[in-house]
């Protein structure tokens, strides 16, 4: 979706295991939910 | 077929109640991690964590480091989408430095209260604290130079609303840093339609 809107130079990061040993790591581990930093640019 | 599978007004409504908690009764029991611990398990550089007061920290609840891929330059300005206590617009103010500046957006009035009183103890000219929707910003068109999120756009309903007003605010060639979750597995369709799961 973010190329759709126009971004450009999309970058994703590694994986952080956001929920791991909270309340919500069942879900997360359910869906492999983790948490992810994203750069992009508009041009 | 339209993106948005739930009512953005109800859901808004329910992360609002969710982040009221969260700025009110910070150390209380949430699905997720949040305060120090969690800016450390998310790899945020520690000696200016540790040396912001706790009420800058301890309502943070973000989902990964939106400073991790590109630190801010000295005299950007920059919007923080979902600022909440204002912990990622702290980070930011203090990359940025004095000729930048931080506008953080948020829609829970406890958050802005709690970010506000903060920058206005901590002496943070740099960064003030505004009300507004990830759909709607409270900026003017081309004026940042980065936009920074942390957790938030997962929880809007329009993705792709979000992202054109991000669109509006950056100028050509500025940059959009933000965390989020993703999933590996796909999520049923009944589930993405009940509300009550997006903040659980």
């Amino acid at each position: 979706m973010l190329e759709e809107v126009g971004f450009v130079d999309l970058t994703v990061g590694p994986a952080a295991d956001t929920f791991g040993g909270a309340g919500g790591e069942p879900n997360a581990r359910a869906y492999e939910v983790y948490g992810y930093a994203f750069l992009a640019r508009r041009p | 077929m339209t993106d948005v599978l739930v009512d953005p007004e109800a859901l808004r409504e329910q992360v609002r109640s969710k982040y009221r908690e969260v700025a009110t009764d910070p150390h209380g029991r949430f699905h997720f991690h949040t305060g120090r611990p969690l800016a450390a398990r998310l790899g945020y550089a520690m000696t200016l964590v540790e040396a912001l007061p706790d009420r800058a920290v301890e309502s943070f609840a973000g989902v990964g480091n939106p400073f991790s891929m590109r630190r801010l330059e000295p005299g950007e300005r920059i919007v923080d989408i979902g600022s909440g206590a204002g912990f990622d617009s702290f980070i930011a103010a203090d990359q940025v430095g004095p000729a930048g500046s931080v506008v953080g957006v948020d829609m829970t009035t406890e958050m802005l209260e709690k970010s506000t009183e903060t920058a206005a103890a901590m002496g943070a000219g740099n960064v003030e604290f505004r009300t507004g929707l990830a759909e709607a910003l409270p900026v003017e068109d081309g004026w940042a130079d980065a936009v920074i999120s942390n957790g938030v756009i997962n929880l809007c309903a329009d993705k792709r609303a979000v992202l054109n007003e991000i669109w509006r605010v950056l100028r050509p060639g500025g940059w959009l840093q933000f965390a989020d979750i993703a999933n590996g597995r796909p999520v049923p369709t009944e589930a993405l339609r009940d509300i009550d799961l997006w903040t659980s």
